[in-house]
């Protein structure tokens, strides 16, 4: 079936009728009728999907040109794109939470986006049928469809210009971020600039962090943020007896078996025996299905059998030794395994105060039963939270900024604890160690009273990253596979 | 500024109806009218052009 080019334009009248008749004279009655006032994102979104009728009248005056097409799939493209940067503000907030009005339960952002999809739709189907497109010259009468529409056109474009200059201002005033209900009294109209400050633009913005990288830390501590540090001395070094598939990024040992956990960065999971030369267990996690498992970074033993494996975008895998281990069932949560080993499952950590942090350390506290990691500083958010998580759910339970001791002092103005890049970290009698690869130093905080109560410098270290307590002692691992022996301080 | 589009909008929409022969001018505002609310839709967004979620 086969569409002439005046029915073509005769269809094309009543589709631009209906868009001006709907959406956006119900975007004006909104703010007439209900004081709603659309943000500048609402304001370019409605602007577009009147462009998009305007096009529509070219075609109904002109005939479809090519480049009346062009012009409308290019609009309809970026409507869509505009829908989804809008929504993508408020579509993973809490139940119940968005922006301004709703029609049938969904905000106006997500209209425009089913709006600007319809478009597409429409155009698409219209140019199925088009017998042929019209040539470079040629005016036609609009016929008496056309002439509604843009009579009104003319009206509805009008009425939104009023409620810009009300709403936004005149030039060079432009749309809120954040704007009032709209008035009609000229008193409480507010006219800003507010949105063009700052004026920074950025492909991701907040989302641009870089994968933290402790190769690049100062090792040194004496340019560290904290001033005048005791020394740790290293008494003894071991080392990792067994090869390992990629660089050690991660140890824990248990207390209770002597036995140890090492994680590498190509997600190697060791279980080695109490003399660091005997691998019990091992699997090489198969990192690309279910959950995104980056580098691993941190590893603690979870009471009983059951290990935590820590990534460093706060993913997490749970493993358990089990004889009885099926290789087939275990297939596709491993690359390989020596076929004693199960998953537990996989998930992943939420924090709110390290939201858009990386970790590289994790810690289990088993008086509380939580699991405690520490966030590393990137350019966008330099802060050290410390987040810890029930077992029980693996639910974030609490988090906090960790205040400084009275007798630590800092080594001078801008510094600070965010400073620091925490590779490894455990508890013990109630403390939490952290050792930092950035400045070579170990942090101890009291967990009851939020705040670092101690550090040390640790002369002689390359890149850290990890910790683990054995009696009185602290056993700061290497990406090399040595590791460092200090006492383990009491202040 | 969204007022100023919406000017130049009816200006256009007043050309294909008063004086048809003005297609070439009417399509510059058009177009001009896009740059403008793409440009301010990029100001709105300051600081992420894409969506501020994992892509």
């Amino acid at each position: 079936m086969a569409l002439s080019e005046d029915r073509l334009r005769a269809i094309l009248a009543w589709v631009v009728i209906v868009l001006l008749g709907g959406p956006i004279t119900t975007a004006v009655l909104l703010g007439v009728l209900n004081g709603d006032s659309p943000c500048i994102l609402c304001w370019a979104e409605r602007t577009g999907m009147i462009l998009i009728a305007l096009v529509g009248l070219f075609v109904i005056r002109y005939g479809p040109r090519p480049r009346y097409l062009g012009m409308a799939v290019l609009l309809g493209l970026w409507g869509t794109f505009m829908a989804i940067r809008h929504s993508s503000l408020h579509l993973a907030r809490d139940v119940g939470q968005g922006f301004s009005t709703t029609i049938l339960g969904v905000h106006t952002y997500v209209w425009a986006w089913v709006i600007y999809a319809t478009v597409l739709l429409a155009i698409g189907v219209l140019l199925l049928f088009v017998r042929r497109l019209a040539p470079e010259e040629g005016i036609r009468e609009p016929g008496r469809a056309g002439r509604f529409a843009t009579g009104l056109f003319i009206v509805v474009v009008a009425a939104n210009a009023l409620q810009a200059f009300a709403s936004t201002g005149p030039p060079p005033y432009i749309g809120q971020g954040d704007p009032v209900r709209l008035s009609l009294n000229p008193r409480h109209w507010v006219w800003s600039l507010e949105e063009l400050q700052p004026p920074r633009i950025s492909l991701r913005g907040a989302w641009a962090i870089p994968a933290p990288d402790p190769g690049t830390a100062d090792p040194d501590p004496a340019h560290g943020p904290l001033a005048d540090l005791p020394t740790l001395p290293v008494s003894g070094w071991e080392r990792i007896g067994v090869p390992l598939e990629g660089h050690l990024s991660g140890l824990a040992r248990d207390s209770a078996t002597g036995r140890y956990l090492a994680v590498t960065d190509r997600w190697g999971v060791y279980l080695l025996d109490g003399t660091l030369s005997h691998v019990v267990h091992r699997v090489v996690l198969d990192p690309g299905f279910s959950v995104d498992l980056t580098p691993l970074a941190g590893a603690a033993f979870l009471g009983g059998d059951t290990v935590g494996i820590l990534c460093t975008n706060k993913s997490y895998a749970l493993l358990m030794p089990d004889p009885q281990a099926q290789e087939r069932a275990e297939w596709r949560h491993f690359l390989s395994t020596d076929g004693q080993m199960k998953e537990l499952g996989l998930g992943r950590f939420q924090t709110v105060r390290a939201h858009q942090m990386y970790v590289m350390s994790l810690a289990f506290d088993p008086s509380a039963r939580e699991l405690v990691t520490l966030s590393v500083p990137n350019p966008r958010h330099r802060q050290l939270v410390v987040s810890r998580f029930a077992r029980r759910d693996m639910v974030l339970s609490s988090e906090f900024r960790p205040s400084l001791a009275v007798g630590l002092t800092l080594a001078g103005p801008g510094r600070g604890l965010a400073d620091y890049l925490v590779t490894g970290a455990t508890v013990a009698d109630g403390r939490l160690y952290a050792v930092s690869a950035a400045y070579s130093t170990l942090l101890v905080l009291d967990l009851q009273r939020r705040e670092v109560v101690a550090a040390y410098a640790l002369p002689g270290l390359a890149h850290p990253v990890g910790l683990a307590a054995r009696g009185p002692e602290l056993l700061v691992a290497q990406a090399d596979g040595r590791i460092a022996v200090v006492e383990r301080p009491e202040p | 500024m969204e007022f100023l589009n919406f000017l130049l909008i009816l200006w256009a929409a007043w050309l294909l109806w008063r004086r048809p022969e003005h297609e070439r001018f009417a399509f510059r505002l058009l177009v001009i009218s896009c740059v403008l609310m793409a440009l301010l839709f990029l100001i709105g967004t300051h600081g992420s052009l894409v969506p501020g979620l994992n892509l």
